[in-house]
């Protein structure tokens, strides 16, 4: 799914923000990207979009080597993958239904496919009483659910999220990643980029950790580490 | 595809309604641009049916003396007929001249029939190939000795001839200076409206960077998310097109038929043919303004 080879990333003259990262990521995976602040982790959520180009390595995603990539085609590229941010990124005019739908229509999908898949979506995550609610009207853990509901209403074969939970309390964060977990076994690839420590140890899934720049540990059914 | 013209429209009359104090000033920009355009042209066919007018009336008029020597006015028309410059040469006989002349003066036939002999003179009427040589043709002919040998004022030979050189000159004169005043106008309105285009897809495309944030992460194609915006563009100039074409047509309609009444010895009517041609040039320009605005923004300020 992921093939990350002698990737490095610069920006500007400074130190780079990754260094020689090799990644295997199989489909259907759950990866945590762990690390302090500052060591890389968005980084490494951007290469994957194509939102950033490696300054060295290749990085092939669904087959396709993302640094041979023609622009035209990086679109069709994003189809494939899911993104959630911290932020959620939510469109405050739309209610909870005109925003996922509006990830649907911006691809060409037709009405009928609308209409058919973003209820499924987002009975999945649990918002199905919420439809006509705008964000304003909708709590901090509900926004990231109606954004996973837009990353993932086109099916795609990777998510990836970049500290989906950061701005939330335990509690809620516990029901993301629990939504992740039950996304990730329709067979999505999940990679999620975190600092929360009590998460990652209590999913106990594959860890990837960065440290300035550099992958330090990669480990199956790992913890987040650091002794800190 | 019909799903998306509905949303690229509505997207566009958003933007439109959201920002309309800019949208409203490309228009009236546009507007003014191209009503001089149009204005331009028309008066500038206008003028050219004038220049063409006058220009098939400069012909050169030879004026004989009653008793000429045949011989004479023959060997006059010879050397005009062996003028390359010439087109044709035509002998107006005094009888032809009084009879021409009755005709223009049908309205008060009492003055031709208090006269007792015929006043007007014969003529050698010269048709030129090119309006320009006038001139030319008319040294050649003061020239020619046979010239004073028939000329009806052989004491003054310039008073024999009639031609109409100046005229024509000052028309051609004229017709630069408001070509080259237009042109200059045109370019500089067509740079503002160009601006002020950018500078309202600029701002469109600044209200709407959430929306094109997100397009962009959920894959939308570049063109589907350019489209609004040179859609957009364009709208607004097709817009001041539309309102330049109505002005123009209403001066067609209510204005040119009083100015028509005032000089009609002039044609200053426009064909339908020039009228549909000048509103195709606008419609297009507005067309070719408004993506031309809208694309320059878009490079500028819309990274995809
Ligand atoms: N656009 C940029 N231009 C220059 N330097 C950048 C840019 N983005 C990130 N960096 C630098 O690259 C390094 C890695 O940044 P990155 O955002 O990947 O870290 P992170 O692990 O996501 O941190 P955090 O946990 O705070 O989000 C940092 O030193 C940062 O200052
Ligand atoms: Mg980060």
């Amino acid at each position: 799914m992921i093939s990350m080879r002698n990737v490095s990333k610069t920006y500007g003259a400074d130190k780079p923000a990754l260094y020689d990262v090799n990644v295997e990521i199989e489909q259907g995976e759950f990866v945590f990207l762990v690390g302090h602040s500052g060591s890389g982790k968005s980084t490494f959520i951007r290469l994957m979009q194509r939102e950033l180009l490696p300054s060295e390595g290749t990085i092939v995603v669904a087959g396709q080597d993302l640094t041979k990539m023609k622009n035209w085609k990086v679109p069709y590229l994003r189809r494939n993958i899911g993104c959630v941010f911290q932020d959620f990124k939510l469109l405050p005019n739309k209610t909870t239904y005109e925003n996922v739908a509006f990830a649907l229509e911006v691809i060409g999908r037709s009405k009928h496919v609308i209409r058919t898949q973003v209820p499924e979506v987002l009975r999945l995550v649990g918002l199905e009483e919420k439809i006509n609610s705008y964000p304003d009207e909708l709590s901090g853990g509900e926004q990231q659910r109606v954004s996973i509901a837009r990353a993932f209403v086109n099916r795609p074969p990777l998510l990836l999220a970049d500290e989906p939970t950061g701005n939330l309390d335990p509690a809620t964060s516990l029901g993301i990643m629990s939504l992740f977990s039950r996304i990730n076994k329709t067979g999505t690839t999940v990679l999620v980029a975190t600092h929360d420590r009590e998460m990652v140890d209590s999913m106990r899934k594959r860890v990837i950790a960065l440290e300035n720049g550099r992958v330090i540990r990669d480990q199956d059914r790992g913890v987040y580490g650091y002794g800190d | 595809m019909a799903i998306n013209i509905g949303y690229f429209m509505s997207e566009s009359i958003q933007s439109f309604r959201r920002n309309w104090v800019m949208s409203l000033g490309a228009v009236i920009t546009i507007y003014l641009s191209l009503l001089l355009v149009g204005a331009s042209l028309a008066s500038s066919m206008i003028v050219g049916q004038v220049v063409r007018s006058v220009e098939e009336k400069v012909s050169i008029r030879v004026f004989l003396k009653d008793g000429a020597a045949p011989a004479d006015v023959d060997a006059m028309n010879k050397a005009l007929v062996a003028d390359a410059r010439v087109k044709d040469v035509t002998y107006t006989s005094k009888e032809k001249a009084l009879e021409e002349f009755k005709l223009t003066m049908a309205d008060s036939p009492e003055i031709i029939d208090q006269l007792e002999v015929n006043p007007l003179p014969a003529s050698l009427d010269v048709d030129l190939e090119k309006p320009q040589d006038v001139t030319a043709v008319v040294e050649m002919i003061k020239a020619n000795p046979n010239f004073i040998k028939v000329a009806d004022r052989p004491d003054d030979p310039e008073k024999s001839l009639k031609y109409g050189q100046q005229i024509v000159n000052q028309l051609f004169a004229f017709t630069r200076v408001l070509r080259a005043v237009g042109v200059v106008f045109i370019v500089m309105l067509a740079v503002i409206s160009l601006i002020f285009i950018n500078n309202t897809i600029r701002i469109a495309i600044y209200a709407r960077r959430k929306e094109i944030g997100i397009m962009r992460l959920v894959g939308a194609s570049n063109w589907f998310i350019r489209t609004p915006f040179l859609l957009e563009g364009t709208l607004q100039s097709l817009l001041g097109a539309f309102l330049a074409l109505l002005t123009l047509g209403s001066i067609q309609w209510f204005v040119m038929p009083k100015v028509k009444e005032i000089i009609s010895f002039m044609p200053v009517s426009l064909s339908v043919g020039s009228s549909v041609q000048i509103s195709l040039i606008l419609v297009l320009s507005g067309v070719i303004i408004g993506l031309a605005g809208s694309a320059v923004a878009l490079r500028r300020y819309l990274k995809v």
